[in-house]
C-alpha cells in the first residue's frame, strides 16, 4: 500500500437513485450540516474510523449494553450494535419534527383519555368502534382509570422515516412503554467519548433536558397530595429484550428497579417489599406490558404483575405511566383517522403525516388493499410478539390468497400500508461509508404545559444495502442522532432541579428484598465457583504427578481429593456414593461432568449460570465497572460450554481466566461498592459460602488418618486449595502438619482465607443488616456467634490427634457441628430478610354444574420467575 | 315482583391462604327493568380492604382483599330486588328484518347502534365459526323479522340440546358444546351469542338468577340452583331483547339480572388471586331466590 493521499471517504459513497439521502443532495453535493463531520471523518481515514468503531464496541461492552431479541436462543447478552457515525439533522428541520411530535402526542393523549372514558369519539362516529373494541390493547378493566393530572399519555415515541421526496412521516406510534430513550442516551455517551472533539465542536443539542423533564414529570405525576413521591421502574425482569435499558434508566434517574413480586397491594395502596419493611410506592414507570400487570383483573396467568394493582390505580392512589391499556394507541388502524380527529379534537390540521394506510374495516379501503396486496405491507391492528408485518411483494400466489381470506374473515383486524423505503444514511461498513435505509425513533414526555420532545433520538439503520427497515424490533444497527444547534447551548446535567432539597433516602428502604436475596446468592455463587476451580486445579496437579507411574500415597491423596470435590460441589453420588469405586478408578468423565455439565446442579457451569443470573437481576445495584467483568465471565462460560471443550486441554486456560474474573469481581465489591445493606448481603453470601466450602474440604480430606506420605501430600493439597500454601511455608518452614495447618486455615484471624476470618466478617455483616430493634440476638447472630465461639475454643492439638483410630472423630464432630451451624445461618438470613412470595394462583368460580378446581397458574413463557428458588443455591449443606 | 336473593359461596382450602384478592359481581343491576332495593355483601374473614366500583359494562363490582391467614372463605350476598313488568312497547314489538338489522349495525350512524357494535365482535370465550353460522342459518330465512328469527333460534337450542349439569365446565369450548349437543345454561347462552354474532348481530351475555320455587300453576325452570345465565340481542331502533335459551323464553319477572358483558369472562360472580402453600380447594355454592310480599320486604332501601 502506498502512502499518498488518504482515500476519499466518500469516493465509494453511491447514493441510491430515487431515495432521499441524508448526506448528499440531488446534485451529489454534501449537505451543509454534514460538512464539518465529513471533514473530520476524512481526516481520520478508513483505519482511524475502523479504530473508532472498535472503540465504540469496547465502550458498549464495558457498559454491558445488550438488547435481547425475542426467541433468540443465544440468550441474554446480545451486544448492542452501534455505528458511531451519527445521523445529522438541522435545527430548523428538527423544529418541524418537534412541533409535529408534540401535537401528535397531544392528540393521542386525548384519544386515550376518551376511549377509557366516555368514548364520545366512537359515539359521534369519528372512529369506528372496532378499532378500539377489537384491539388487543384495549383493556376494559382500565375503563375509568385516570391519572390525576391533565395528560394520560405520559411517554410517547414515534418511528419516523422519509418518503422518496424527503418528507418525514410517522411509520408507527409507540405508546405501550416506549423503549429506546435509554439506549439513545447510552449511544450519545459512547459516541461523545469516541469522537470527543467532533462532538464538542459540532454544536450538538444535548439530551439532558429530556431526562430532566422526565424526572420532573414523574414527580408531578404522583397522586394528589404527595410531595415527595417514591418512583419505581417496574420491569418484567432480565429476560425482557430491553432489560438493560430498564436497569440503565433506574441507575441514571435514581429509582428502584423492581419486578412484580417486589410489590404488593395492601390497604388499597402499592408497597415495595423493601429490606426495612413495606414502603409505599406512588409512581410506577411501567415496562411490563399492560395485560400482564394484574392477574386479578387482566391476564390471570401472568407472573409479572401485582394482584390488585389496577384497583389501586382506579382509586387514584398510585400513578402508573404509561397507564395500563395505553397500547390501544399502538394501532396502525388509527392512522387514516388521525387527520380528522386532529381537526375535531384539537381544531388543528395534523402537522406530521403518517405513512399512507388503509384500514380494511372500511369497505372502500378494503377493496383497495385487496387489489394492491402485492405492493403493500399488511399489518394486524394489534401488535403482538412474533406476528410481524407481512410484505405483500414477498408472497406467492397461494400465500396471497390465504392472506386475502384472512382479511375477508376479519377485515377490521388489518391495515394495508404503503411501502416506506426511508432515506439512506451514511453508515460505517467494512468498505467505508455506505448508504443504509434509516428509521428514527423520537421521544416525547408529558409536562404540565406541553409535551417536551427529546432533541435527538434513536436512529436505526439496515444491516445491508438492500434491506428495508420496518418498525419491527428484530436486530438492526443503531446510531446516535445529532440535532445541530444553530446557537451554542447551555450545558446542564440531569439533576439540576429547582425546589427544596430532598432528604436522602435510607438505602434499606429502597433496596428490595429480592435484590438483597440476589446479592446474597451472587456472593455465594461467586465463592462456590472459585472454590470449585481451586480444588479442581489441585486435583489436576496431583493427576499430573501420578501420570506414567504408580504411587500408592499419590493415589490415596488423589482419591481423597476427588471425594472432597464431590462434597464441596454437592454433586453426589460422584466420588463418594454408589459407583464411586469405578469412578475413582477412571475419574475423567465424572470430573468433566462436575466442571462442564450445565444440566447437573453443582457443576461449575451451572454455578456460573447462577452467578450471571443473580448479577443480571441486580444490575442496577452494581457499579458500571462490574459489567466488563460480568461480560468476560459470560464469554468464558460460553467457552466452557463449547461442544469441543475438554478438561484436559483448553479448559485449564479458561479456568485461569475465570479465577481472574472472579477476583476482579470481589475486588470491585471491596473497592467500588458503598457499604450499604446491599453490600452486606453480597459479602455475607461470600463469607457463608467460603466457610461452608472450607469445612467440607477439611472434613473430606483430613478427618481420615493416612500414612505419612499420603498425609503429607494431602495437607499440602488442602493448603493449595485453601490458597494458604505460601503463607504456610513461609511461617512454618517445615513439612505440613495437621495441627499447624488447622492453626492457619481455621484459627488465624489474620488469614483472609481462614474459617474464623469468614465468621468475623459474617458477624459484622449480619449486625449491619436491617433488623428489628431491641437487645435480643437474632437467630442468624446466635448461630454465627455459636460457630465462632466453637472455633475460638478449638484445641487444634487434640483435634489433630486420632488416638489409634483410623478417623479423627473429634475433628469430624467439630466440623460437622460447624457445617450444621453454617447451613442454619444461611437459612436464618433467608428467613429474616427475604420475602418468600409464593406465586399467585388465579381462581374463577364456575357458576354452574360441578365446580372445577382452581386452574394452575401458568408461568408466562417469555419471562420465567427471576427468583433463585430457596434451596436451589449452591451446596447441599443448605438443602 | 320483589325477591330476596341469598347467594352464598364457601371455599375450603387445603392449606392456609396468606393473601387473597377478589372481585365479586353479585349485586343485582339497577335499571329500568329492575330496582335494587338493598344489597349486603358479607365476607368472612373480614376483609382488610374493600372498594366498590361500576365496571366497563356498568356492573357493580366489589373488590376486596384479605391478608390474614385463612382456610375458609365465605361470601354471602343478600339482596332485595324489585323486577318490573315488561314494557308493552319493547324490542319484542320490533318488525325490522334480520337483514336490515345486520345492515343497520354494519353501517351504524347513531350512538346506540355504534355502541352495540362491540357486541358483534369475538370475545374471550366466544369465537365465531362457520359451524356456528351454519347452525344459526335455518332460523334466518330471507326477509324474516329479526325477533321471529331469534325466538326460533332460541327455541331450537332449548329443544335440540340436552340440559345436562356436569357435562361441561366453565372452560368447555363452544365447538365441543355444539358437537355434543349438551351443556348447561352458560353454554347455551354462549352458543346463542355465537350464532347471533356469526350472523352479524350484536349479542351479550347476561348473568343473574331465577326464582327458586315455581309459582303455583307454573312450570319449574331449569337452572334455579345456582346462578343462571342467558343472552341479550340488540334490536336496532328498539334496544336489547333478552332470550333464555335454556328455558326457551323471553326473560321477564322471574329473571333477575346481576351483570352483563361480552361473555362469562366479563361477569364471573366471584374471582380472585390467592397466595397459599399450595393444595386444592373445595367450593360450595348455594342460591336462594324467594318471592317477597310488600310486607315481607324491608323498607325500600336506596340502591347501594
Amino acid at each position: 500500500m502506498t502512502l499518498t493521499q488518504p482515500p476519499n471517504l466518500l469516493a465509494a459513497y453511491e447514493r441510491r437513485s430515487g431515495i432521499h439521502d441524508e448526506l448528499v443532495d440531488g446534485d451529489g453535493n454534501v449537505r451543509a450540516e454534514w460538512a464539518y463531520l465529513v471533514n473530520a471523518l476524512e481526516l481520520l481515514g478508513p483505519s482511524g474510523l475502523e479504530e473508532r468503531r472498535r472503540e465504540a464496541d469496547r465502550q458498549l461492552d464495558h457498559d454491558g449494553v445488550t438488547y435481547n431479541v425475542h426467541g433468540d436462543p443465544t440468550g441474554l447478552h446480545t451486544p448492542w450494535a452501534l455505528d458511531p457515525v451519527p445521523l445529522l439533522l438541522r435545527s430548523a428541520e428538527w423544529h418541524v419534527i418537534e412541533r409535529g411530535l408534540a401535537q401528535r402526542a397531544e392528540l393521542l393523549d386525548l384519544v386515550l383519555a376518551d376511549v377509557y372514558g366516555r368514548q364520545s369519539i366512537i359515539a359521534r362516529g369519528d372512529l369506528p368502534p372496532e378499532l378500539i373494541h377489537a384491539h388487543a390493547g384495549f383493556l376494559r378493566p382500565c375503563h375509568g382509570v385516570v391519572l390525576p393530572h391533565a395528560r394520560q399519555l405520559f411517554l410517547y415515541a414515534a418511528d419516523l422515516a422519509r418518503d422518496t421526496s424527503g418528507e418525514l412521516s410517522v411509520l408507527s406510534d409507540r405508546t405501550q412503554s416506549p423503549s429506546g430513550a435509554g439506549y439513545a442516551l447510552e449511544n450519545r455517551v459512547v459516541v461523545s467519548r469516541v469522537f470527543p472533539s467532533v462532538y464538542r465542536d459540532a454544536g450538538v443539542h444535548r439530551l439532558a433536558p429530556f431526562f430532566r423533564a422526565l424526572r420532573t414529570a414523574l414527580i408531578d405525576a404522583a397522586p394528589k397530595g404527595i410531595e415527595d413521591p417514591r418512583v419505581v421502574i417496574l420491569t418484567p425482569g432480565r429476560w425482557n429484550e430491553s432489560y438493560f435499558e430498564h436497569a440503565y434508566l433506574a441507575t441514571s434517574l435514581g429509582y428502584s428497579l423492581v419486578e412484580g413480586a417486589d410489590l404488593t397491594v395492601q390497604d388499597g395502596r402499592v408497597w415495595l417489599r423493601a429490606l426495612g419493611g413495606l414502603e409505599r410506592v406512588d409512581v410506577i414507570v411501567r415496562r411490563v406490558d399492560g395485560d400482564y400487570c394484574d392477574p386479578l383483573e387482566l391476564r390471570p396467568d401472568s407472573q409479572l404483575g401485582v394482584p390488585g394493582l389496577v384497583d389501586v390505580a382506579r382509586r387514584g392512589r398510585v400513578s402508573i405511566v404509561n397507564p395500563i391499556g395505553s397500547s390501544v394507541l399502538e394501532n396502525p388502524g388509527l392512522l387514516p383517522f388521525l387527520p380528522q380527529l386532529s381537526r375535531t379534537l384539537l381544531g388543528e390540521d395534523l402537522l406530521l403525516p403518517s405513512v399512507p394506510t388503509w384500514w380494511c374495516g372500511d369497505p372502500v379501503a378494503r377493496s383497495h388493499v385487496i387489489t394492491q396486496l402485492s405492493s403493500l405491507v399488511i399489518k394486524p391492528i394489534s401488535r403482538r410478539a412474533g406476528r410481524s408485518s407481512i410484505l405483500g411483494w414477498r408472497l406467492d400466489r397461494h400465500q396471497r390468497d390465504e392472506l386475502r381470506a384472512r382479511i375477508e374473515a376479519h377485515p377490521y383486524a388489518f391495515v394495508g400500508q404503503e411501502r416506506m423505503v426511508g432515506s439512506s444514511t451514511p453508515s460505517l461498513t467494512a468498505n467505508g461509508l455506505e448508504p443504509r435505509s434509516t428509521v428514527l425513533r423520537a421521544f416525547a414526555v408529558a409536562r404540565s404545559d406541553e409535551y417536551l420532545v427529546m432533541t435527538g433520538g434513536l436512529t436505526r439503520v439496515a444491516q445491508d444495502t438492500d434491506e428495508i427497515l420496518t418498525t419491527s424490533q428484530v436486530g438492526s444497527v443503531t446510531k446516535d442522532t445529532w440535532v445541530i444547534a444553530s446557537e451554542p447551548e447551555q450545558q446542564t446535567g440531569f439533576w439540576l432541579q429547582s425546589g427544596p432539597v430532598q432528604e436522602a433516602t435510607d438505602p434499606a428502604l429502597s433496596l428490595s428484598s429480592r435484590a438483597a436475596e440476589n446479592l446474597f446468592w451472587l456472593g455465594r455463587y461467586a465463592e462456590r465457583a472459585e472454590s470449585t476451580i481451586r480444588l479442581y486445579r489441585v486435583i489436576s496437579d496431583r493427576q499430573n504427578d501420578l501420570a506414567g507411574g504408580t504411587n500408592p500415597a499419590g493415589t490415596e491423596c488423589l482419591q481423597g481429593l476427588l471425594a472432597a470435590l464431590t462434597h464441596v460441589t454437592d454433586t453426589y453420588p460422584g466420588f463418594v456414593g454408589t459407583g464411586a469405586a469405578e469412578r475413582l478408578e477412571r475419574p475423567h468423565d465424572e470430573l468433566r461432568a462436575v466442571l462442564l455439565d450445565g444440566s447437573r446442579p453443582g457443576s461449575l457451569t451451572s454455578t456460573l449460570r447462577g452467578l450471571l443470573s443473580a448479577a443480571d437481576a441486580v444490575r442496577d445495584q452494581l457499579s458500571t465497572d462490574t459489567w466488563p467483568v460480568v461480560s468476560n465471565l459470560d464469554q468464558e462460560l460460553h467457552q466452557l460450554e463449547a461442544p469441543a471443550a475438554d478438561i484436559d486441554t483448553a479448559v485449564r486456560g479458561v479456568l485461569g481466566e475465570i479465577i481472574k474474573s472472579l477476583l476482579a469481581l470481589s475486588g470491585l465489591a471491596m473497592e467500588s461498592m458503598v457499604r450499604d445493606p446491599g453490600w452486606q448481603f453480597l459479602d455475607a453470601g461470600r463469607r457463608v459460602e467460603r466457610a461452608i466450602s472450607l469445612v467440607s474440604l477439611l472434613r473430606a480430606t483430613v478427618v481420615p488418618v493416612r500414612g505419612t506420605a499420603a498425609e503429607s501430600l494431602m495437607l499440602e493439597s488442602v493448603l493449595s486449595a485453601g490458597e494458604s500454601i505460601i503463607t504456610y511455608r513461609r511461617r512454618y518452614r517445615s513439612q505440613a502438619q495437621l495441627e499447624t495447618l488447622l492453626d492457619l486455615i481455621v484459627l488465624d484471624a489474620a488469614n483472609p482465607r481462614s474459617l474464623v476470618y469468614q465468621l468475623d466478617r459474617l458477624l459484622e455483616d449480619i449486625e449491619r443488616m436491617p433488623r428489628p430493634g431491641g437487645q435480643r440476638l437474632q437467630p442468624d447472630q446466635r448461630l454465627v456467634l455459636d460457630a465462632r465461639t466453637r472455633v475460638l475454643l478449638a484445641d487444634t492439638t487434640s483435634l489433630s490427634d486420632s488416638g489409634s483410630d483410623s478417623v479423627r472423630w473429634d475433628l469430624d464432630h467439630f466440623l460437622a457441628a460447624l457445617a450444621g451451624l453454617l447451613a442454619d445461618t444461611s437459612d436464618a438470613i433467608d428467613n429474616a430478610h427475604f420475602a418468600h412470595v409464593s406465586a399467585p394462583r388465579p381462581f374463577g368460580q364456575p357458576a354452574f354444574g360441578p365446580m372445577a378446581g382452581a386452574r394452575d397458574a401458568a408461568t408466562s413463557p417469555s419471562a420465567p420467575s427471576p427468583r433463585p428458588p430457596a434451596g436451589a443455591g449452591p451446596g447441599g449443606v443448605d438443602a | 315482583m320483589i325477591y330476596r336473593v341469598t347467594h352464598t359461596t364457601t371455599y375450603d382450602y387445603a392449606s392456609d391462604i396468606t393473601a387473597a384478592y377478589n372481585q365479586a359481581r353479585l349485586a343485582p343491576r339497577h335499571g329500568s327493568r329492575q330496582t335494587r332495593r338493598s344489597f349486603d355483601l358479607q365476607i368472612d374473614p373480614a376483609p382488610d380492604d374493600t372498594h366498590s366500583f361500576s365496571d366497563y359494562f356498568g356492573n357493580r363490582t366489589d373488590h376486596f382483599s384479605i391478608h390474614q391467614p385463612h382456610r375458609r372463605l365465605v361470601v354471602t350476598a343478600v339482596s332485595e330486588v324489585e323486577v318490573h313488568e315488561r314494557e308493552a312497547e319493547g324490542p319484542l314489538a320490533s318488525t325490522i328484518t334480520w337483514e336490515d338489522a345486520v345492515h343497520q349495525l354494519a353501517t351504524a350512524k347513531v350512538a346506540a347502534d355504534l355502541e352495540a357494535r362491540q357486541f358483534v365482535l369475538d370475545s374471550p370465550m366466544v369465537t365465531v365459526s362457520p359451524e356456528l353460522a351454519a347452525y344459526a342459518q335455518p332460523s334466518f330465512t330471507p326477509g324474516r323479522p329479526l325477533v321471529e328469527a331469534v325466538l326460533d333460534l332460541t327455541g331450537r337450542i332449548t329443544t335440540e340440546f340436552r340440559y345436562q349439569p356436569g357435562s361441561t365446565t366453565t372452560s368447555t369450548r363452544l365447538d365441543e358444546v355444539l358437537a355434543q349437543r349438551r351443556g348447561v345454561c352458560q353454554d347455551f347462552a354462549h352458543l346463542l351469542i355465537g350464532c347471533l354474532r356469526a350472523t352479524g348481530l350484536a349479542a351479550r351475555y347476561v348473568s343473574g338468577y331465577l326464582e327458586t320455587e315455581a309459582p303455583a300453576g307454573q312450570e319449574k325452570l331449569r337452572g334455579v340452583d345456582a346462578s343462571h345465565a342467558w343472552t341479550s340481542v340488540y334490536v336496532p331502533g328498539a334496544g336489547w331483547l333478552e332470550l333464555d335459551p335454556t328455558n326457551n323464553r323471553v326473560p321477564a319477572e322471574r329473571h333477575i339480572i346481576t351483570a352483563w358483558g361480552r361473555d362469562y369472562a366479563d361477569v364471573s360472580p366471584l374471582k380472585g388471586v390467592l397466595f397459599s402453600g399450595g393444595g386444592g380447594h373445595h367450593l360450595d355454592v348455594s342460591v336462594d331466590v324467594t318471592r317477597l310480599t310488600e310486607a315481607d320486604a324491608g323498607s325500600p332501601a336506596s340502591p347501594s
